[in-house]
């Protein structure tokens, strides 16, 4: 055992010494080496069920509705500035801009609903099943933190693997997090910015401090949405190694066998038991490296 | 034959240059022909204060003005004798000029409007200081030729517009005048509303050393910087054609009626502020008035706000913002070590099966 890990740790350089769970043993499968991921083949364009059809196009409502908001909004907020006239005059003036931004808005509006629907019919139909589990989900549980803990040490060289996660792993949980408390806050603000009659009818004791609050809120949600979508988002997803030049999940709801692996590893493995494919691709690339189950090893 | 397409050339050469011939207006008017002297552009004298005055009218550019029909001694009516003496009076926008409007018999003047304006806090009192007559505007601050564009059909608002008529012309024929002209005009000239705040900003309310030097104190001072951070000077800044600018809400429909807002006759006292919103917002109650048209946010005005937006949510940003760049070029540095490389190629992004075998 000793010289396969040397021969999978790597070059021949320092052998360090393999964590306990460096192998995760899958029934009918072998033990998977957590660093499987260097030696998988993928397919671009994703091997890996991750995301529905609706989520797929609720992400595509999402995002093109988003450009748009962002594009006839920040030129608003930022009216002052030499380039904001020069933007709000490719959508034919800021007043069919303001015409865009509410389309748009509703849209999204629209999409987040369908999202909500989407989820709520998803987690429903799992429970009734007995197929439901909370770590499958988006719903943070202490595990992350204890992942995020696990991977800080890993990227600062503590730790020679990253943590087994689940189907959403931190990242993905606070980005979600922040999507969720970031849409209500823009939501409502927003409709507070359109409807300040409303406002001056629901709340009349101070509709003024509400409306500044609004404001406030609506664009200070909308810049760190944009900053954090367009810096941090759109590298994490399609920029850093392994993804670039583009990741095709946002299409084709599919994940790369290699970024499963790498950082969904736990997910992985219920797709070995729901995928009798990847069972058979699993078996055979362990067999090369002669980690493969034996024929009646186990039960 | 020949003479047929000779016929025909002429006849195609000829239309153009006829219709061509119909844009510019034959002559100025300028009966008693002013422009003998006035038309050269260097037509001028040093005056007593030792400035050189130019005396210099182009006609092109008077005659393309809304007074371009308009004979000089309508407006400059002390001029008696030719040729004339120095000149030491100034236009009165109240005169009679010579102009008759249409279904009207009497001559066309300014003078109602200028009595709405003489009665406004715009109007030099007796009793103001040196300074704030100066300061003051006249007629002519505002209205300015160049100061008109070309306004987009569908945002015109009709009974609006024809109010405004109103303050001059008489109900009767102006209205069906106005009618029937309004759908057949191809293009309508309008003041831009940017033009309007930068008009009331330029010179007085948004230079904030001279309002101090005529005694404004607190929120006076601010009105421009809070109504540009209202969302009505932000659609304003960028060229809205619905967004409310300075007028619109301190001024009835007589444009010229400004007042301060504790003057009952002002549009903004607060027994009128419902009327001048409901211009705009149709479906308001009486609490819709207490929002603020001049949002004071950049400055801790309400402590909550101030500190929301200057600190909880500068903290937040910043904090998210280089707390996940952060992780991500850490997380990009290991990888990169671990041996990953920038594409999928071939099936993986590590290439270590190639190096092994």
């Amino acid at each position: 055992m000793t010289a396969a890990i040397e021969k999978i740790a790597g070059s021949g350089q320092s052998v360090k010494p393999m964590p306990d769970d460096y192998f995760t043993h899958v029934a009918g499968v072998g033990s998977i080496p957590r660093d499987i991921y260097k030696y998988v083949k993928s397919n671009p364009l994703g091997d890996l069920p991750r995301y529905s059809a609706h989520i797929v196009f609720q992400h595509i409502l999402i995002f093109t509705t988003f450009i748009a908001l962002s594009a006839t909004g920040i030129p608003l907020h930022y009216n002052d500035a030499f380039w904001a006239p020069h933007v709000i005059w490719i959508f034919g003036g800021i007043d069919m801009a303001q015409v865009i931004h509410r389309i748009a808005a509703y849209i999204m509006i629209g999409a987040s609903v369908y999202h909500i629907l989407t989820i709520a019919g998803g987690t429903i139909k799992k429970i009734v099943k007995k197929e439901f589990d909370i770590r499958r989900t988006q719903v943070p549980l202490p595990k992350d933190l204890f992942d995020l803990i696990h991977d800080i040490k890993y990227f600062l060289g503590r730790a020679p693997f990253r943590p087994k996660m689940e189907k959403f792993m931190y990242k993905q949980k606070l980005h979600y997090l922040a999507i969720l408390w970031g849409s209500f806050v823009l939501i409502f603000a927003g409709l507070a910015l359109l409807y300040p009659e409303y406002v001056a009818l629901l709340w009349p004791f101070n509709p003024s401090f509400v409306q500044d609050l609004a404001r406030i809120m609506h664009a200070d949600e909308a810049i760190m949405a944009l900053i954090v979508v367009a810096l941090w988002h759109l590298s994490n997803v399609h920029l850093v190694p392994g993804r670039f030049p583009a990741q095709w999940t946002v299409f084709t709801g599919k994940i790369t066998r290699e970024h499963q692996l790498e950082e969904h590893f736990l997910e992985y493995v219920r797709n070995l038991a729901e995928i009798p494919e990847e069972r058979e691709y699993m078996r055979s690339v362990l067999a090369e490296m002669g980690y493969a189950e034996k024929e009646g090893e186990s039960g | 034959m020949k003479r047929k397409y000779l016929l025909i050339a002429v006849i195609v050469l000829l239309i153009p240059s006829l219709w061509l011939s119909g844009f510019s207006k034959a002559q100025a008017a300028d009966p008693e022909n002013c422009l003998m002297c006035h038309k050269y552009p260097f037509m001028g004298r040093i005056a007593e204060d030792g400035l050189r005055r130019n005396y210099h009218v182009d006609e092109h550019l008077f005659l393309n003005s809304l007074h371009g029909d308009v004979e000089c001694r309508g407006c400059h009516t002390y001029i008696k004798k030719f040729p004339h003496e120095p000149v030491t009076e100034t236009v009165n926008c109240a005169n009679e000029c010579h102009i008759k409007p249409p279904f009207a018999e009497k001559n066309f003047s300014h003078r109602k409007i200028i009595e709405v304006f003489n009665s406004s806090d715009h109007a030099v009192k007796a009793d103001d200081s040196p300074l704030m007559k100066e300061s003051k505007p006249d007629c002519k601050y505002c209205h300015l030729n160049p100061l008109y564009k070309i306004a987009d059909e569908k945002n015109i608002d009709y009974e609006k517009t024809l109010d405004r008529c109103l303050n001059c012309h008489k109900k009767k024929g102006v209205t069906e005048a106005y009618l029937h002209m309004t759908h057949r005009l191809r293009h309508k000239t309008s003041r831009s509303s940017q033009e309007i705040v930068s008009l009331c900003a330029r010179n007085c309310h948004g230079n904030v050393p001279l309002m101090e030097k005529l005694g404004a104190t607190g929120r006076d001072l601010e009105v421009v910087a809070t109504y540009k951070e209202s969302i009505h000077g932000k659609m304003t800044a960028l060229g809205s054609e619905k967004a409310a600018d300075c007028i619109s809400c301190h001024a009835s429909s007589l444009i010229h009626d400004i007042y301060e807002k504790d003057n009952p006759k002002s549009s903004i006292h607060e027994d009128n502020l419902q009327a001048i919103c409901k211009n705009c917002h149709a479906k308001i109650n009486q609490h819709f008035v207490k929002i603020a048209v001049h949002p004071r946010i950049k400055v801790p005005h309400h402590p909550v706000l101030f500190v929301m937006s200057n600190l909880v949510l500068k903290a937040i940003l910043y904090g998210t913002v280089f707390g996940l760049m952060g992780l991500l070029f850490l997380e990009t540095y290991r990888r990169k070590k671990d041996g990953i490389h920038m594409t999928l190629k071939a099936g993986s992004s590590w290439r270590i099966q190639d190096k092994g075998k």
